[in-house]
């Protein structure tokens, strides 16, 4: 069974380190998303799985069979993995029709001419484009292009299908309903897929489960849901969905209960979570935008935090509002289904829906400077 | 920001794939492996393995010539180091190394001269037919610095045809050809263009809106000039002052000609001399000289590669959409148009024009009007000897044959250099790239040293033959044909060479399968700059030269000793009529090609 073990995978190049130590299993069948901001290490994980760079230090094997190890001195070129792979540019071979695009991985495999035919028409049935196989990839629609890219990756039946950010070079309309098909397509062939993105949606969408990088280094990994819900570091929040940071203090502690002073304004907060932190430590509460809920003051009901800001701008986003709302000298992004509120309002959020990291987290600066107002 | 999050899927049960999946493995491709190497990395280390024989073949037998008292050839020398200290005490080497570095500051600056401010005033401001202009700059491609130096002669030497008009009318000839000026003159004119390729593409390249800035601040034409476009031109100006000055101490034809009427010799004609004129020539004392040369050319280069880092090595336009825009200047447009067109037909037009004149009749000079003796003799002359006859089928068989050669390496050596994860990738690189800075003269000594050295008997095969030419003269063409095919192939996406790879080709049949067809275009411009390189190349020959494999350059020459002027205008029109059928049939093959 292809299951993907990646033990201890670490590149450098010179005295840049890319990768630190990455160390996952991917299972049979399963839909596997690498995801992290540009340079984050995922596209030279998906590479040193391909073959097309070499790690330099770790391990990578397939169904048992070991494509490179580091330490022992094996690695097996691209061409003997037998995977299929689809690429950000599609890579079709231009000078060639789409069923010349397809039979080159079959003429190297030696399949008789006659089976090729039907294997190359089964795969190009598959995407809906059978009717297409003589047309050159100029003239075809990006969309058309990326789908035969994936035709071309599946014709022989590979073990493992590697997809690097294959929907991104498609307009947002397209992409959405791409990836809708995709992920079906998936599931129908129940091919193991490594799948490698930045755009956090696709990921959410598609994912049996997500492996979330940051400079070269696996931060978290979890299915969708774990990813969104309980992310193990700031960064996956701040990364997957949007969030509030709000910096403070642990003033008291009674189980899982947190009682924070925040900095933004000095008022205290209480947030449940399994994170013990100890009292008289700094810590970051982090809410995303849609936990969080403005009220007009009177009305606040009992048993969730309670604090007092002021609406700084509010926009309607269609269906929900955005509100910035100043907290001390803090913007804290709000999306509310009240609308029309304006002046003194009450920022409202349960203590469940918080999340609580040991430490403050520092935003980068162009960010924090974006969410301080002056008082 | 509204994300909907699912429950992870239930687990499939293994083996059951949905859908009517026809799940036939079919074996991945296996590669053989003897001793673990694959045929891909043997293919490497063969371009590594021929091109550092090919590199090191010249250069190695001339540094060891310098340190034995015998030339090579014969058996028993011993060691020696009486070539160097003879160099610079009896051989007068010092006058020669002094000519060569006025000669060549000269050129360098004179060309400079020519071409920034051409540069200039084609690419950033108004001027009417500047398309025409940047055409005209291209006529070194087809006329080599020998032939621009016979037409030279022709007009402006001591009995040109321009020097007897000018003496009739002002009763005296201001100038004198024949001297260190009027030979860097010649070269600057010659290589001026290669200086307004490096500035014009720097220009074209620089971003506009600096210049947009700076008028938006209130900066006239002149100021602009001045202040944003001249500083931004130092990198080209520096690199292309450094190029001129190495290829004008290598440059054999102009101060051959110039200077042997008056016994003035620079580094190339020194070991012209010493080596091929002399009765018994001091080998020892020559390959001292070759060394001392190849010293000063590779440091040259040393130099030029630790200003300009990597990039910029090669002259290729990057295409980039936005044009800048142009400033006017005025009055001045008229007296810059005027500059330039002086130089196009000053320098060139007028010196081919009475060299394709003189080739028609018996005797050119404005003293009687040369219609009076139009004739077609001197071809005849030329075609009713089968020496020159031969020479011209030479030049053709290895301008012809080198040129697939050539290209054919250039192409595998960018595909090792760039496109495999061959640890010596950047060594074949160098190699490819080292035979520019390497005089064509000692070249062709150091073949000619390296078959007497050479193994098996091959040397002796190889010597005196129209296939050690080509050997010289691909390997003086190499340095051009990987710049011209690299640039091409870096702009096929890499990812095509992946897919190949993750779909089960491996390196080699990558490229068979899928990169030999988008690399054609690239390798039919190599093909037709190499074979007019080839076409023009004559230095390395005048040491490999025998009876058999004269070649064009070689015949001329010994032609032009001779005193047969009428002769070599001919060969010469030939060989410039050659070039440009050549370059235009080409020109429409491809263009023919691009469209199916």
């Amino acid at each position: 069974m292809p299951e993907v073990t990646v033990k201890n995978l670490a590149k450098t190049f010179g005295d840049n380190s890319v990768l630190r130590d990455v160390t996952f299993t991917i299972e049979d069948g399963e839909f596997f998303t690498l995801l992290g901001a540009s340079g984050c290490g995922k596209s030279t994980t998906l590479n040193c799985i391909a073959g097309l760079e070499q790690p330099t230090e770790g391990s990578i094997a397939v169904g048992g069979r070991t494509f490179v190890d580091a330490a022992a001195g094996v690695f097996l070129p691209p061409e003997e993995r037998n995977l299929g792979m689809v690429f950000q540019s599609y890579a079709l071979w231009p000078h060639m029709t789409i069923a010349k695009n397809l039979a080159l991985p079959l003429t190297i495999r030696k399949v008789p001419k006659d089976q090729q035919r039907t294997l190359i028409h089964d795969a190009l049935d598959k995407v809906g484009l059978a009717a297409l196989a003589g047309r050159y990839p100029h003239q075809l629609s990006g969309g058309q292009q990326q789908r035969v890219a994936l035709a071309r990756a599946l014709v022989y039946s590979p073990t493992v299908l590697l997809l690097d950010e294959p929907l991104s070079n498609l307009d947002a309309k397209l992409r959405e309903q791409a990836r809708a098909w995709l992920k079906r397509l998936q599931e129908e062939l129940g091919i193991t897929t490594v799948y490698v993105t930045h755009d956090q949606d696709e990921a959410l969408a598609l994912s049996d489960r997500i492996a979330v990088m940051e400079g070269g280094n696996m931060i978290q990994i979890g299915t969708p849901h774990e990813i969104y819900e309980r992310p193990a570091a700031p960064a996956v929040a701040a990364f997957v969905g949007r969030c509030n940071f709000l910096t403070g203090k642990v003033v008291g502690l009674d189980g899982t209960r947190h009682d924070v002073r925040l900095d933004a304004n000095g008022e205290v907060v209480r947030v449940d979570s399994e994170r013990r932190v100890g009292a008289g430590e700094s810590v970051t509460v982090a809410v995303r935008p849609e936990r969080l809920e403005v009220l007009a003051s009177a009305e606040t009901p009992a048993g969730v935090n309670h604090l007092s800001t002021e609406v700084v701008t509010s926009s309607y986003v269609g269906s929900r509002y955005e509100y910035d709302v100043r907290l001390g000298d803090r913007v804290v992004q709000v999306l509310s289904g009240n609308g029309g509120l304006a002046g003194e309002v009450a920022l409202v959020f349960e203590p469940g829906n918080a999340l609580l990291y040991a430490d403050r987290v520092e935003l980068p600066e162009d960010q924090r400077d974006l969410l301080t107002v002056a008082r | 920001m509204s994300t909907l999050t699912q429950p992870p899927r239930a687990p499939r049960t293994p083996g059951t794939p949905a859908g009517a999946s026809p799940a036939e493995p079919f074996a991945p491709p296996r590669y053989r492996r003897p001793l673990g190497i694959g045929r891909d990395t043997v293919v490497q280390y063969a371009v590594l393995a021929f091109l550092a024989v090919l590199v090191l073949a010249p250069i190695v037998p001339t540094l060891y010539q310098s340190i034995r008292n015998r030339p090579l050839y014969e058996a028993g020398g011993a060691f020696t180091l009486s070539g160097y200290t003879d160099l610079f005490t009896k051989a007068g080497f010092g006058e020669v190394a002094l000519n060569t570095l006025l000669f060549a500051s000269l050129t360098t600056v004179l060309s400079l001269a020519i071409a920034i401010p051409m540069a200039i005033v084609v690419v950033r401001t108004k001027l009417p037919g500047g398309r025409l202009i940047a055409l005209a700059m291209q006529w070194p491609f087809f006329i080599s610095s020998l032939i621009l130096g016979f037409g030279w002669i022709i007009m402006y030497g001591p009995a040109g045809f321009v020097s007897v008009k000018v003496q009739q009318v002002l009763g005296s000839v201001p100038w004198n050809l024949y001297s260190i000026p009027g030979m860097a003159l010649t070269e600057a004119v010659a290589l001026a263009p290669i200086a307004y390729v490096f500035c014009a593409n720097a220009l074209r390249q620089s971003d506009a809106s600096l210049e947009s800035a700076a008028q938006v601040c209130g900066a006239g034409p002149f100021r602009i000039l001045a202040q944003v476009i001249v500083p931004l031109l130092r990198p080209p100006i520096v690199y292309s002052a450094i190029l001129v000055f190495s290829v004008s101490i290598e440059t054999l034809s102009v101060p051959l000609l110039y200077g042997q009427p008056v016994d003035i010799d620079v580094f190339s004609t020194f070991l012209y001399h010493n080596g091929l004129q002399s009765v018994d020539p001091d080998y020892t004392m020559l390959g001292a000289a070759s060394t001392v040369i190849l010293v000063v050319t590779l440091s040259l280069v040393a130099v030029q590669a630790k200003l300009l880092k990597d990039a910029a090595r090669f002259v290729s336009v990057r295409g980039k959409v936005t044009r800048p825009r142009k400033l006017d200047l005025g009055w001045l447009k008229w007296v810059s148009i005027a500059f330039i067109w002086l130089y196009v037909v000053v320098g060139a037009l007028i010196p081919i024009a009475g060299l394709v004149m003189r080739s028609f009749t018996l005797v050119f000079t404005p003293l009687q009007s040369p219609f009076r003796t139009v004739t077609t003799k001197n071809y005849e002359l030329v075609f009713d000897s089968d020496n020159y006859v031969q020479s011209l089928w030479n030049s053709l068989i290895v301008a012809g044959v080198g040129s697939v050669v050539v290209s054919v390496l250039a192409v595998f050596a960018v595909m090792v250099a760039r496109r495999s994860t061959f640890r010596w990738g950047r060594a074949v690189e160098y190699l490819a790239l080292i035979p520019q800075s390497l005089p064509g003269i000692i070249i062709g000594i150091g073949f000619f040293w390296a078959f007497a050295l050479a193994p098996f008997g091959t040397g002796s095969v190889l010597q005196g033959t129209v296939y050690a030419v080509i050997i010289a003269f691909g390997m003086r063409a190499l340095p051009s044909a990987f710049g011209s095919v690299a640039p091409a192939i870096m702009q096929i996406g890499g990812e095509l060479d992946n897919a190949a790879r993750v779909s089960g080709a491996d390196w080699l049949m990558t490229f068979f399968r899928v990169l030999r067809a988008l690399v054609t275009p690239a390798f039919a411009g190599a093909l037709v700059l190499t074979f007019v390189i080839m076409l023009k190349e004559y230095s390395p020959a005048v040491f490999l030269s025998s009876a058999d494999n004269n070649i064009l350059g070689t015949t001329m020459l010994s032609l032009w000793t001779q005193g047969r002027a009428g002769s070599v205008a001919a060969l010469a029109t030939l060989q410039i009529g050659i070039t440009a059928v050549f370059v235009a049939l080409a020109g429409l093959l491809m263009k023919g090609k691009h469209h199916a």
